[in-house]
C-alpha cells in the first residue's frame, strides 16, 4: 500500500461517513410515501358528512383530477391551510374532496354526536373558507388506515381513472404547490384533456 | 448530627415515593396498552401484546403503538385487536400494517438486498481491522534489531 492511499483512505472514508451522516440529519423522518402510491383508491364505502344517506365508493373520484384532502377540525395546520386551498379553489378550479375523520369521536365509546361534528365544521369552513366539493365521513378512521395516513393534514393527489399519484404529508402553501404539487397536477390536466381529444 | 440525621431520613424518604412513583406509572403503561379490549383467551391476548410491542408508530418517532398515546397508535391497536378477533395470525396483522406503512412499521427489518449490509457491514469492518491490525505488526519488525540491540548494550555498558 502507498503512503499517499494509506493517508487518503481514512480521509476518504470520513468524508463518505459525513455525507452519510448529513443526508439522516437533514432528512425529515415524517417523509414517507404511503404504499398506496401508484395504486387505484383503496376500496371503501362511506358517508357524506352531512348525508348519512349519500354513501361515496372510489368510483365517485374518478373523472376528474382531485386532490382527496384528510382533515379535522381539531388539526391547527389544516386551519391555516383553508383559506390558501379555498383560494386554489376558486382561482384554477382544483376540485378538492374532504375526507373528514375526528379526533374526539371515539369508535371505541362514541362521544361526540355527529350533529355537534357537523356545526363545528360549518362553523369553521364559514370562517375560514370552503374549497370543498364535499366531504367523505370517516367514521371509524379505517379508511385513513388503509391508506397509510399518519395524521391530518396529507393530501392525495388523484387521477382521472382513480389511481393516486401524489402523496403529500403536511399542509398546502404557496411553495409547496408552486414546486411539489403544481408540475404534477399540470400533467394530470393536460393528461386528461389529452385523453378527451382521444376519446 | 441531628441535621444529618433529617437529611438522611429525607432522602430516604424521597427515594421511597420516587420508587412507588415508578411503580404507579408501569401500571398505568401497561394498561394503556390494553385499554378496554377483552380477549377470549390468553394466547390471543399475548398475540395482541407481542404485536403491539413489535409494530412502530409511523407518526412519533421510535415508539411502538403499544407506548405511544397519538391518535394513530389508538387506531393501530384497535385495528390490530380486530384483526386478532377475526382470527388472524401474527404474520397476517403483519402483513396487513406493512401493506398500509411499509417496512417502517415493523421493528423487524426484512432482509433484503439494501438492508443485508446492517448485518454485513460490522463484520467486514471488523474482519478489515484485523487484517489491518495483522499485517501493521508484520511490518513494523525491524530489519536492523539485533543492530539496535547491540548499539543498546553498548550505551548500558557506558553508563555503568
Amino acid at each position: 500500500m502507498s503512503k499517499n492511499l494509506r493517508f487518503a483512505l481514512p480521509v476518504i472514508l470520513f468524508v463518505v461517513m459525513i455525507v452519510f451522516l448529513g443526508f439522516g440529519l437533514f432528512s425529515d423522518p415524517r417523509e414517507r410515501d404511503s404504499m398506496a402510491l401508484g395504486k387505484p383508491l383503496p376500496p371503501f364505502e362511506l358517508p357524506d358528512l352531512y348525508d348519512s344517506n349519500r354513501i361515496y365508493t372510489p368510483q365517485d373520484l374518478t373523472g376528474d383530477v382531485t386532490i382527496l384532502n384528510v382533515w379535522g377540525v381539531w388539526c391547527v395546520t389544516c386551519a391555516v391551510e383553508l383559506p390558501y386551498l379555498t383560494a386554489l379553489r376558486e382561482q384554477y378550479g382544483v376540485k378538492f374532496v374532504g375526507l373528514y375523520y375526528d379526533q374526539d369521536l371515539d369508535p371505541d365509546f362514541g362521544t361526540k354526536t355527529l350533529a355537534r361534528v357537523r356545526n363545528e365544521v360549518t362553523s369553521m369552513l364559514n370562517r375560514l373558507g370552503n374549497p370543498y366539493q364535499y366531504q367523505i365521513f370517516d367514521v371509524v378512521r379505517d379508511y385513513s388506515l388503509d391508506l397509510g395516513v399518519t395524521g391530518a393534514p396529507e393530501h392525495f393527489l388523484i387521477d382521472r381513472k382513480g389511481h393516486i399519484r401524489l402523496h403529500h404529508i403536511g399542509d398546502i402553501n404557496e411553495r409547496v404547490w408552486t414546486h411539489k404539487i403544481k408540475p404534477v397536477y399540470d400533467q394530470l390536466i393536460a393528461e386528461n384533456n389529452s385523453a378527451v381529444i382521444n376519446e | 448530627m441531628n441535621k444529618w440525621l433529617l437529611a438522611i431520613l429525607l432522602s430516604l424518604s424521597l427515594g421511597w415515593a420516587y420508587a412507588q412513583q415508578d411503580v404507579n406509572t408501569e401500571s398505568t403503561a401497561n394498561s394503556g396498552a390494553e385499554e378496554n379490549y377483552q380477549f377470549a383467551d390468553e394466547q390471543q391476548r399475548q398475540l395482541f401484546l407481542t404485536l403491539t410491542a413489535e409494530l412502530r408508530c409511523p407518526l412519533c418517532q421510535n415508539q411502538n403503538i403499544a407506548d405511544s398515546d397519538a391518535m394513530i397508535a389508538h387506531d393501530m391497536r384497535r385495528k390490530v385487536y380486530q384483526l386478532i378477533q377475526q382470527g388472524n395470525d401474527e404474520q397476517q396483522v403483519l402483513d396487513f400494517m406493512k401493506s398500509r406503512y411499509g417496512d417502517f412499521v415493523h421493528y423487524q427489518p426484512p432482509v433484503t438486498p439494501y438492508t443485508m449490509w446492517l448485518w454485513l457491514l460490522p463484520v467486514l469492518f471488523a474482519v478489515f481491522a484485523l487484517v489491518m491490525i495483522t499485517r501493521k505488526q508484520r511490518v513494523q519488525e525491524p530489519s536492523d534489531l539485533e543492530e539496535k540491540l547491540a548499539r543498546a548494550d553498548e550505551l548500558l555498558k557506558r553508563e555503568e
